[in-house]
């Protein structure tokens, strides 16, 4: 039991991380036959991983019905939202689920395009209310970094508006200026030192030394 | 006054923003926009496919939350290919954007003629993220046999010459979320070397800019700002460009509430210990 909980996904983990990496630096047909056949296992791992998804969803929103904890009424909502668009796309617009799905008419492209789009677009826009309060309250200069933070910010803000090119031309070429080289710089660094992180964490997941993606923490 | 002023309830600012979008949505006055290099480039580049009779690739990879910042690009970018006859191949990384990208390929061909099959097809989603781009670029009709519709994608006019993405004349990426930096570039730019552009969100933007600066990608559309910097480019307003109405006021109220906490933080909040 041990074996297939622990060493079984290791062994995976260790064989399929060294084919990753070796593939990418090998030209040789046989390595890139094998990369294209790894990653089409891979997409099929991902459908798979989608099915879980929605179990787990499923199982989460149940528990909080079954519960009745504060707030189930929503869970109870994502039931009727996931049965009723389940049904509409096996409906298919009255062509069956063995057809390919009709995307340009049908109840579900009317519940996508008349209640996911605009309710999901509705929540996204509510940020803009909240930037602004959030702005007010916490953007001071409070230190001198907060002050060019603060001046930089401003300058972008108009500079990316056609209101800052009616102010002068500078304007905008300033905000360009900003978001080309101070701010690249800036994200080319926290870039660099991502990757080299995201490098480091994937020897130590190949090398079976991070080991906690088993669910079991470090040994 | 002071403490009004010192800490200004969250409603009244909402009651400004508000009316920040309102009044200039209704209003019919018009800004000078004036495209920026980065989205010229794009525009170029399609001009230059278009010289050649070539193909494009747009991948549509958001959902409907950015659908007011993102699909006014789609909808230009479609314009500006049907109307010079450029052929388009849709798909998507996001299940979500199948139905966004349906909306703008109807539109679009509507207003322009396109026929399916012969100036554009569709794809659209399949799983799979960063293997799906590395199968794509080996293997065109392998990874999808079949458009979404089911037809064999060996036997359409804009598909059955496409072996690969560097077939490709250009890709452009519609992106939300990690897609361009996470996905298209690593896995399908830098390996298969073909000529590639993003269109995204304006909180994309900033971390984007290190590709262009390598060259790895040509140019970008960033946020509603970018969408119609491209719509005055192919000469049809749409949603974007009246958008910038509302949005130019919007970041003016924001800047001058910002000021004014500022001015009322050194006068008195600093002596309270800050605003709350």
């Amino acid at each position: 039991m041990l074996f297939l909980r622990r060493t079984l996904p290791l062994i995976i983990a260790f064989v399929m991380g060294m084919i990753g990496i070796l593939v990418y630096y090998s030209p040789h047909s046989g390595a890139q036959a094998l990369e294209q056949e790894v990653t089409m296992w891979n997409r099929i791992v991902f459908a798979f991983a989608l099915v879980l998804g929605i179990y787990s969803l499923m199982r989460l929103h149940w528990g909080r019905v079954q519960r009745q904890q504060a707030g189930w009424a929503y869970s109870f909502l994502v039931f009727v939202g996931f049965v009723v668009m389940l049904i509409f796309a096996i409906y298919n617009n009255g062509q069956g689920p063995l057809k390919p799905q009709v995307i340009d008419s049908g109840p579900f492209v009317w519940m996508f395009d008349y209640v996911q789009v605009p309710a999901d677009a509705t929540m996204f826009s509510i940020l803009a209310f909240f930037i602004a309060s959030a702005a007010y309250r916490t953007f001071r200069a409070r230190t001198p970094e907060a002050a060019i933070l603060l001046v930089s910010a401003i300058i972008v803000m108009i500079g990316r508006v056609p209101i800052g090119g009616l102010i002068s031309d500078s304007v905008p070429a300033f905000s360009q200026w900003l978001m080309a080289v101070p701010n690249l710089a800036a994200t080319r660094g926290i870039l660099l030192g991502v990757s080299l992180a995201a490098i480091a964490t994937s020897l130590r997941i190949i090398f079976g030394i991070e080991r906690s993606y088993l669910g079991g923490g470090e040994e | 006054m002071k403490e009004f002023l010192l800490n200004i309830d969250r409603r009244i600012i909402f009651i400004f923003v508000a009316l920040g979008i309102i009044i200039p949505a209704l209003g019919s006055f018009n800004l000078p926009i004036k495209p920026t290099k980065n989205v010229r480039s794009i525009y170029d580049t399609i001009e230059e496919v278009a010289a050649k009779n070539g193909t494009i690739l747009i991948s549509f990879d958001y959902g409907p939350g950015s659908f007011p910042e993102v699909q006014p690009m789609a909808l230009a970018v479609l314009r500006h290919c049907f109307k010079r006859n450029v052929k388009v191949v849709g798909m998507c990384l996001w299940p979500d954007a199948v139905g966004l990208a349906q909306q703008a390929f109807d539109t679009t061909s509507k207003e322009l003629g396109a026929e399916y099959g012969s100036n554009y097809v569709f794809l659209g989603f399949k799983t799979g993220f960063h293997s799906l781009v590395i199968n794509m670029g080996r293997d065109f009709h392998g990874t999808f046999p079949q458009d979404l519709h089911g037809n064999n994608t060996t036997e359409l006019p804009v598909t059955q010459n496409i072996k690969g993405l560097a077939d490709f004349d250009y890709v452009i990426c519609l992106a939300a979320g990690n897609s361009p930096d996470d996905i298209w570039i690593p896995y399908g730019q830098e390996r298969y070397k073909f000529k590639f552009g993003l269109g995204c969100t304006a909180v994309m933007a900033p971390d984007q800019f290190p590709y262009l600066q390598s060259g790895q990608m040509n140019g970008m559309m960033g946020g509603l700002a970018g969408a119609a910097e491209y719509e005055t480019l192919v000469q049809v307003p749409g949603t974007a460009t009246e958008g910038m109405r509302p949005q130019s006021v919007v970041h003016l109220i924001i800047i001058a509430f910002i000021i004014l906490g500022n001015v009322m933080y050194f006068l008195y909040g600093r002596q309270k210990g800050g605003v709350q």
